[in-house]
């Protein structure tokens, strides 16, 4: 588990499709800075690059120039191997369309990102019900993710992105897949839970609601940070 | 999008995997079927080789390319360490039994006690000592010269036939070298004979055994009378025994040969140790090209199980993304895999064996004689068993890594999408 860091972007540039002129520039130079504990929302039309940024943050993407900084250290140029241990160990996602295991069951799922830290099948076990208590899904630990609402679903998948006590939450559209009774009771979670954990939480969403919620709201637009509002302050 | 896609990518149905279990079923199968059948047939002839008796052969050139027969016995037996020397002479022949139908066969002709002396412990327990066939010598009849003397028409059946065509000792039957009867003689049937796996091929269900002359008489190629250009008494070859300890002793049989060769220059002499050995040879041979014949199969089926493989990787891309962005290690999400190739590639295996074993069984009951006959003699090496299962196994795990690097090399942001 990494706990407190400093979350930066320096210089990073995402282009698909090759650096020639047919490439796709998703992002473009973007410079961010992250103090630990921020809950900080990104919001932006379609296709600004805001799931590229959070991919980006997440190590599940690569940038194609600059550099991913925990407490000053690039952990984007790390081998894949690298990248997966650091995200198991420091990050947790949440995906809008959940991304549960439908053969695993609700407490199988939590566990998932356990297994490879520990051995102990009832310290696992343990470990995956307190978080299943923490977002009121004990009763639910057998069932199977087909047999629950969308809002559990989604319950059931910030259990398992904070299962590992990661220092980063991201979100990606977390309230994406819910009706507002369901997204307010999942966003009503994972504040409580962030302000519980002091977890970096970052939520990509279109939502006005989802981003009132946060204290820091970047706005991106083709590939650009257009604005980055704290607590009423504009840089 | 469905419900189900919504949840985690269309899943591919049990079908693919079933598909796959029964390829390489299919093509565990063939081996199995061509090795046991082909291993139990060689296995069978090289063990007749050692139950026969006798050590070695004296053949001439073609069928019947021996001539004096009766002559040769004398000669032969005259060698140092020879105690057995047995013409004989094979030759199809049609019987007609009392129920006045043609039945096409294989006769033997011999001298009956040298063939009972060239007999090993198990092929001798089959006749009685010497076969029933009047003069054991049989040189009353060929004495003559023109074979127009005292003969001794008897035949020995076997018992198969016996029961087939409901004859019994002292029954007449007729014996021609034709299906249509012409040259006919009739015989009396003096005793019967079991037909012994072990030491008969499957011509022996359909065998006689009568007096060598009088098979020579009946076929033509006896001798045609004491003057020049009567010096037929033909027989295919001639069984040779050794006594004691030279039937074991390289050294002793090599000069016996030596001698055979000096007396007999233009006949082949070999020893049932080479013939053993030409067999083996042979046998290994053909499990090489069984082997390899069976390997297209195996490639079908390893083709077939790593398409499936990639299949699966394909459809369940979402996720292995998922448990890649979650970062699990990529042992484990190669493990399951594996887990899954092995599952279906031994599956596959067991059936395979099963199948093959089946497929023997019933071709033991249902297939023609000759291949009935194959099949009664197949065996099933646990060893040849057993490998065939660790090279489905090895297959599906080399199936497995093709799927495995397509797992681990998929994209995560597309997986995700």
């Amino acid at each position: 588990m990494t706990s407190g860091a400093v979350i930066e972007l320096a210089g990073v540039t995402k282009v698909y499709g090759g650096a020639g002129p047919a490439g796709v520039r998703a992002l473009r130079g973007i410079n961010l800075r992250f103090r630990p504990g921020q809950y900080v929302s990104i919001e932006g039309p379609s296709g600004c690059g805001k799931t590229t940024l959070l991919n980006l943050l997440g190590l599940i993407d690569t940038p194609t120039e600059g550099e991913v900084r925990w407490d000053g250290v690039n952990v984007a140029d790390g081998s894949e191997r690298e990248r997966a241990r650091f995200r198991l160990r420091s990050i947790g996602f949440v995906f809008q369309r959940f991304y549960l295991l439908p053969t695993l069951t609700v407490r199988e799922n939590v566990e998932l990102p356990l297994r490879p830290l520990l051995r102990g099948r009832a310290e696992r076990r343990a470990r995956a019900v307190e978080l299943l208590e923490s977002v009121g899904l004990s009763a639910r630990a057998g069932f199977y993710p087909s047999q629950l609402s969308g809002g559990e679903e989604q319950r059931v998948a910030i259990a398992r992105a904070l299962v590992n006590s990661p220092a980063l939450l991201l979100a990606d559209e977390p309230t994406g897949e819910l009706d507002s009774d369901n997204a307010g009771k999942v966003l009503d979670l994972l504040e409580a839970l962030h302000r519980e954990r002091q977890t970096t939480l970052i939520v990509v969403t279109h939502n006005p609601e989802v981003a009132r919620r946060a204290r820091r709201h970047l706005t991106l637009r083709d590939g650009r940070v257009e604005s980055d509002v704290r607590e009423g302050e504009t840089t | 999008m469905s419900e189900r896609e919504r949840r985690g990518g269309r899943k591919p149905g049990a079908l693919p995997g079933i598909l796959a279990v029964v390829a390489m079923a299919a093509a565990i199968t063939l081996p199995v079927v061509l090795l046991s059948v082909g291993g139990g047939v060689s296995s069978h002839e090289i063990a007749r080789l050692q139950a026969s008796g006798y050590q070695i052969v004296v053949s001439g050139p073609g069928t019947a390319g021996i001539d004096l027969a009766h002559q040769r016995v004398g000669q032969i037996a005259a060698i140092p360490s020879v105690g057995a020397v047995s013409p004989t002479l094979t030759r199809p022949l049609d019987l007609r039994g009392p129920g006045g139908r043609w039945v096409p066969l294989l006769a033997e002709g011999i001298i009956p006690s040298a063939y009972y002396a060239t007999l090993g412990s198990t092929a001798s327990q089959v006749f009685s000592a010497p076969p029933n066939l009047g003069d054991p010598t049989d040189m009353i009849h060929y004495q003559n010269g023109s074979y127009a003397g005292p003969v001794s028409p008897d035949v020995l059946v076997n018992t198969t036939l016996a029961q087939a065509d409901h004859l019994t000792v002292g029954d007449s039957v007729t014996l021609a070298p034709a299906a249509n009867g012409s040259g006919a003689v009739t015989y009396t049937v003096t005793g019967t004979f079991n037909v012994v796996a072990s030491l008969f091929s499957t011509s022996g269900n359909y065998g006689i055994y009568l007096p060598l002359s009088n098979l020579q008489v009946l076929t033509g190629l006896a001798r045609t009378g004491p003057g020049p250009g009567g010096l037929l008494d033909a027989a295919d070859s001639i069984h040779v025994g050794l006594t004691g300890t030279a039937s074991t002793s390289p050294t002793q049989i090599a000069r016996v040969v030596a001698a055979l060769h000096a007396l007999l220059p233009y006949y082949g002499v070999s020893t049932l140790s080479q013939e053993a050995s030409q067999l083996e040879g042979a046998a290994s041979i053909l499990n090489g090209f069984y082997l390899v014949l069976s390997s297209v199969g195996l490639a079908i089926g390893f083709v077939f199980l790593t398409l499936v493989l990639v299949r699966r990787v394909e459809a369940e891309r979402r996720e292995i993304g998922i448990r890649r962005a979650l970062g699990l290690p990529s042992r484990s999400i190669a493990a399951t895999i594996v887990a899954r190739a092995v599952l279906l590639g031994g599956a596959g295996a067991l059936l395979g064996v099963a199948s093959g074993i089946g497929t023997v069984t019933v071709l033991a009951r249902v297939g023609s004689a000759p291949v009935q006959a194959a099949s009664r003699l197949a065996v099933f090496s646990p060893v040849q068993l057993i490998a065939l299962g660790v090279g489905a196994l090895a297959l599906a795990g080399v199936a497995s890594a093709f799927a495995v690097r397509r797992a681990l090399r998929l994209p995560l942001p597309e997986a995700l999408r």
